[in-house]
């Protein structure tokens, strides 16, 4: 038999088909076999679980304390004045007041030729010291994207993202809010030769927004210690 | 015969039109679904909500005992007042703490008149980040020259001098810090680290793991003036 023309034509196109039908099934098999598609929805279903369980016991500790403070009340005024303000020093309770919100980017300014990017991009120093700046300027609660920052918090850089209080990954944009006298929180940040300006250098992007009523949530954390104990009476 | 051919291309046509559409939204769902270390993300961060969740634990039983021991009486009611008073005092850096640690010594050391000691002297940041790694490594308690480190402290430079707490310290540095002694010291020390690059500065760090040392408390009074407790939505 003698093959025409248009015969070797489909005998090519349903090699092709043939071709793409198994690569199509291999691949879409795949897809379903592989971990992420299946185990991230177990994964998100329990970290929701989780985080639900969680609230539910945050909710039943701060009832607990409240409770606790209502005894100290029917003592004395002074005890229970200074449980409240130790709470609040501890971050074991949430508040709120006036202050400022700092929002902090990376560079939006084009790269100079041959300089290296790494200059433009947000470090954690920088981070570090605007929370030393608004510190010092009397800041008495400060959280970094929603996370109450205590003594032990630390800023690292991890990629994109900022790690604190050893395990919470916050991404960019960072927004520091800091409860204190907003004027001062303010003007410490623009101060001549000062956080901001020193920023501004490598064009990162600060913004400082005075604000009449900042939240602050409470730290999540240990509240126990695991090697510090308190000295043996002397 | 052309009629033949036409058929059997608009069929072929129309297989791999269907094919390709498939093949496209597969493709889509891969590039939108999940990367792999996403699962990776998540599983830390449902790790870190369990260790919240275990956490909690603990303070609610602790809460739980004090409350009940304080409905008991008058008396029971102001002792586990107390209680818990102690415990937020040790939580907000008001007590002295002992345990494990490293006591980390900084000092300029390459001191050229000719050359201006200025870039050789131990700065705000250098200290500032000293602390900061010393967090990171999982710090209970932290203090530079006397001064404890607590929420609400600073770490800058005033005049000529370095300021902790609205009082003045001067060199040489020495930072404490309560934790894993190992830890802190190896965060430290890791290579291209920390101390590598101060010493490269001229600055003359010493890390001294030490099976015990004792942190002081904060020394001054605590003010609060913009911070006030948030009441919990019923």
């Amino acid at each position: 038999m003698k093959l025409k023309e248009y015969q070797w034509g489909i005998i090519l196109v349903g090699l092709v088909l043939g071709l793409m039908l198994a690569m199509q099934y291999r691949s879409s098999k795949e897809i379903n076999e592989t971990p992420p598609v299946a185990r991230v929805q177990t994964l998100v279903n329990e970290i929701n679980q989780k985080r639900e369980e969680r609230n539910q016991l945050q909710k039943k500790v701060n009832q607990l304390r409240e409770k606790l403070d209502k005894k100290a009340n029917g003592q004395s005024n002074t005890t229970r004045e200074e449980l409240e303000a130790l709470r609040i020093i501890a971050g074991s309770k949430a508040v709120s007041g006036t202050g400022v919100e700092v929002s902090l980017n990376d560079s939006n300014v084009a790269l100079p030729a041959g300089q290296d990017p790494n200059l433009y991009v947000l470090h954690d120093e920088d981070v570090l010291r605007v929370l030393n700046e608004l510190k010092a300027a009397g800041a008495e609660a400060i959280a970094l994207n929603g996370v109450r920052l205590i003594a032990t918090s630390e800023i690292r850089c991890i990629g994109p993202t900022i790690l604190t209080n050893k395990n919470k990954r916050l991404p960019a944009p960072f927004i520091i809010t800091a409860i204190g006298n907003p004027e001062t929180l303010e003007n410490s940040l623009y101060m001549k030769g000062g956080v901001v300006e020193q920023l501004k250098i490598w064009g990162i992007q600060v913004q400082v927004r005075k604000k009449n009523n900042l939240e602050v949530p409470q730290y999540t954390g240990p509240t126990t210690f695991e090697y510090a104990q308190a000295p043996e009476a002397e | 015969m052309n009629k033949t051919l036409y058929v059997s291309i608009t069929l072929v046509s129309l297989v791999m039109g269907l094919m390709m559409a498939l093949q496209f939204r597969t493709a889509g769902r891969v590039d939108s679904g999940v990367p792999y270390d996403r699962v990776q993300l998540l599983t830390t961060e449902l790790k870190q909500l369990e260790k919240e969740y275990a956490n909690l634990l603990i303070e609610a039983s602790d809460l739980e005992e004090k409350v009940a021991k304080a409905e008991k009486g008058r008396p029971e009611a102001s002792q586990a007042v107390f209680d818990e008073l102690v415990k937020v005092r040790q939580l907000a850096g008001m007590t002295k703490l002992e345990g494990p640690g490293v006591e980390v010594n900084l000092a300029p050391i390459r001191r050229e008149p000719e050359q201006g000691d200025n870039l050789f002297t131990v700065r705000d940041e250098d200290l500032l980040r000293v602390v900061n790694e010393l967090r990171a490594s999982g710090a209970e308690a932290l203090a530079i020259n006397g001064q404890r480190i607590i929420s609400t402290s600073e770490i800058r430079l005033a005049g000529s001098f370095i300021d902790i707490n609205l009082t003045r310290i001067s060199p040489p540095y020495s930072v404490l810090a309560i934790g894993s002694a190992d830890q802190l010291e190896s965060g430290l020390l890791i290579k291209g680290g920390l101390v590598d690059t101060m010493r490269d500065w001229g600055v003359s760090v010493t890390v001294t793991k030490k099976p015990s040392l004792v942190i002081p408390a904060y020394n001054h009074r605590i003010h609060l003036e913009y911070a006030k407790p948030l009441k919990e939505a019923q």
